[in-house]
């Protein structure tokens, strides 16, 4: 009896021992908060402060997505970090680093650009030779006009107005808010996610060319409002303009 | 066994308490009172000689000082074997002690146990809630982290408020003019000797007022009390139909409180400790404290007061309330106990009962505070975004620049402090969208200025996007008549 008793209450120990090293509300290592200028984790960092536009998983967001593998292609360390610290102005997207009015410190730049990296970028960059980041030759405006027609006005109308499947790109207001880096690079990228194709899919079997690029992203800049941000022409162009 | 017997009889005889213990334990009940409704006081107590027990341990560990406490804590979950289970015994303790406080309290309220002649009774345990309350909030303080940082900060300004000696209260609950090492060791102090000394000696009033007037009789509809007879009826009754307390009623009073032990420890496990969350330093700005569960009601409250009814509400409300509950025994010390036949006790229990969920569900959720990084972390649902213009798409993006999404939230996400957008051009126009946008209104502020011409066009032509499939958005039927669009939409009765 004595034994038995001994016994169970032993067995109830080993239970409750092992148990504890396994319980689910035993804090892990995770479980300390850092400051928030020592957090060096990138799902941490990531969602923080880049999901709201880039998306929760690097797609899908307003802006454009951080894990499509023609964007890591194109852009290098360099450019993101220097994007990701110093923002971009003129856009929407802001500077990150202390030094330029952010929150975060260099380290944690360094965190996110390395990890944009070996989480995202799967293929090898030789796979497919995309358009570079940067132009290499200015553009013409005049045959972008015609690259325009070529690949882009099936979707965007004519003339960039506005067509049944996408909407217009030639708007004062959209055009006084992107860069011509940002339309180089979305004609080059795309938002495969929402139904905008990189620069192969624009024309089946006929990507466009180094060339063409440039032509169109010129003949778009060239359409650029001169006098950005007046407010009686805002007030017009909201009913007037995209249409 | 027999060495057990021997023992225990050359210590009787010269304690001679043996006596008075068998005294005691076998004090008789009414026999209707050996009901689950009676446990909660004794589980109270149990919980109280509990947290006593898990205190002495961590305070073997925990450094009560500003540098080192945070720290300690650390070293308490992660390194010291089984310290972030005492820690979480601790703290559900804590929880399930304040509950069971309030709900012992609601039942002696609803069985009119307060009443004649048991109403010092009451009062020593109106002092036990506040302790109790008092053990919570210093205990959340122990914690030393960000919420306890900003929850003393807040205690501190309430102190201020009060004339006259606002600042000399403000240096004495903190120990100098601002939170630092001698505030967390005055609220260690507290903790641990001032407010459990307080404690021990009024649970020993409380108990004893429980022995010498007996336990509440279960009130029937119609047994009034009366000042004059109610002291001959109690022992009519117990001669009557009286039980020994051991071991008649005992073992309900066991069962239970090892079930309240027994949902603490499972809790310990499942949930694990509180925090601590970030470190108690002021520069950090990306934080966004809350009190702990009991005390969210107060941060739902304070949230709400307008302005110029802070202060008083403040400093006098408290006052209010523990004087009513003091006052209480002396206005109604008499009549019925039942409390089928007390409709506005129930109800003022209900009232209280629901005021304090309500207002502890909106502290969970504070939907009066801006969400300060859904703007960077919650991002606009894709759906929102598919077949949408390249201006619409900038509109979304000067939406979350600009910030827009810590007061408005889309899917759920985001803040609540303005209305959700996600139908908002359903109610609003383009040019009310625009003017509110620029001009703001409500509690909003103005965004003109902050604003590009370009930015404004393409956040209202996104907010104009918001709208259920199917449900056509607000239009000023005037407009097309003034831009001079009328004749592209030729009327059926102009053809």
């Amino acid at each position: 009896m004595r034994h038995s008793i001994l016994f169970l209450l032993s067995l109830a120990l080993a239970i409750e021992v092992s148990g504890c090293n396994s319980a689910p509300g035993k804090p892990g290592p995770e479980s300390k908060v850092l400051p928030p200028d020592k957090i060096l984790n990138f799902d941490s960092l990531y969602q923080q402060n880049c999901a709201g536009c880039h998306g929760a998983q690097g797609s899908g967001g307003a802006a454009i997505g951080l894990n499509s593998q023609v964007y890591l292609a194109i852009a290098d360390d360099a450019t993101i970090r220097r994007v990701t610290a110093e923002g971009v102005p003129g856009t929407a997207m802001p500077a990150f680093v202390q030094s330029s009015g952010g929150m975060l410190t260099d380290q944690q730049i360094n965190a996110i650009v390395t990890g944009i990296r070996t989480r995202w970028s799967k293929s090898n960059p030789t796979d497919f030779a995309p358009p570079s980041y940067a132009a290499l030759t200015p553009g013409d405006p005049k045959r972008g006009a015609e690259a325009y027609a070529t690949y882009c006005s099936s979707c965007h109308g004519n003339e960039g107005r506005g067509g049944s499947r996408a909407g217009s790109i030639v708007d004062q207001s959209y055009l006084s808010l992107v860069t011509d880096q940002y339309l180089r690079t979305i004609v080059i990228v795309g938002r495969p996610e929402i139904g905008h194709p990189d620069w192969r899919g624009d024309v089946a079997g006929k990507p466009m060319s180094q060339q063409d690029v440039s032509d169109v992203v010129a003949w778009l800049s060239a359409q650029r409002p001169k006098i950005p941000n007046q407010l009686s022409s805002s007030a017009n162009s909201s009913e007037g303009g995209t249409k | 066994m027999r060495l057990v017997q021997q023992l225990g009889e050359w210590f009787d005889e010269r304690l001679q308490l043996g006596r008075t213990l068998r005294e005691v334990m076998e004090h008789p009940v009414p026999r209707q009172t050996a009901s689950w409704w009676y446990v909660f006081g004794s589980a109270a107590l149990t919980i109280f000689v509990f947290q006593i027990a898990t205190g002495i341990l961590l305070a073997l560990v925990y450094v009560p000082s500003g540098a080192e406490a945070w720290n300690s804590l650390q070293t308490l979950n992660q390194q010291i074997a089984f310290g972030w289970f005492i820690r979480a015994l601790h703290g559900w303790g804590s929880n399930f002690m304040l509950a069971v406080v309030l709900i012992h309290m609601a039942q002696v309220f609803l069985f009119g146990a307060y009443k004649f002649p048991r109403e010092l009774t009451w009062i020593a345990g109106v002092f036990l809630l506040l302790m109790t309350l008092g053990m919570a909030f210093t205990g959340q303080i122990m914690r030393f982290d960000q919420d306890a940082y900003w929850g003393l900060g807040i205690g501190a300004s309430i102190a201020s408020r009060v004339p006259v000696f606002g600042p000399a209260l403000v240096n004495l609950m903190l120990g100098g003019p601002i939170i630092a090492g001698a505030t967390l060791s005055r609220f260690f102090a507290l903790h641990v000797f001032v407010i459990p000394g307080l404690l021990i000696a009024f649970v020993g009033l409380h108990l004893l007022l429980v022995l010498k007037l007996g336990v509440n009789e279960w009130p029937m509809p119609g047994r009034i009390v009366r000042r004059a007879t109610y002291e001959r009826e109690y022992h009519e009754l117990i001669q009557r139909d009286g039980a020994p307390f051991v071991p008649y009623a005992v073992w309900k009073d066991i069962f239970f409180s090892g079930f309240i032990l027994l949902c603490i420890a499972a809790c310990a496990l499942l949930l694990g400790p509180f925090g601590p969350s970030g470190q108690p330093d002021p520069t950090i700005i990306q934080t966004a404290p809350r009190p702990d569960a009991f005390f969210l009601w107060i941060y739902t409250l304070l949230s709400y007061l307008p302005p110029a009814a802070e202060t008083p509400i403040m400093l006098i409300g408290p006052v209010i309330g523990i004087l009513v509950l003091l006052a209480l025994p002396f206005v109604a010390g008499e009549g019925e106990k039942s409390w089928r036949r007390r409709p506005i006790a129930v109800l003022t229990i209900l009232l209280i009962a629901v005021a304090l969920g309500t207002m502890t569900q909106l502290g969970e959720h504070t939907p009066w505070s801006p969400v300060m990084d859904a703007w960077s972390s919650d991002p606009i649902p894709t759906e929102y975004l598919k077949g949408r213009t390249p201006l619409e798409h900038q509109g979304a993006l000067v939406f979350q620049a600009k910030q827009c999404h810590n007061c408005h939230s889309l899917a759920n996400d985001g803040g609540k402090r303005g209305p959700a957008l996600d139908s908002v051009a359903l109610r609003l126009t383009n040019d009310q969208l625009i003017r509110q946008v620029i001009q703001g209104g409500g509690n909003m502020p103005a965004y003109g200025k902050n604003l590009s011409a370009a930015e404004t066009t393409a956040l209202v032509k996104f907010l104009e996007t918001l709208h259920p499939p199917g449900q056509e958005p607000a239009r000023d039927a005037s407009r097309g008549v003034a831009v001079g669009a009328i004749e592209e939409q030729p009327s059926p009765k102009q053809r």
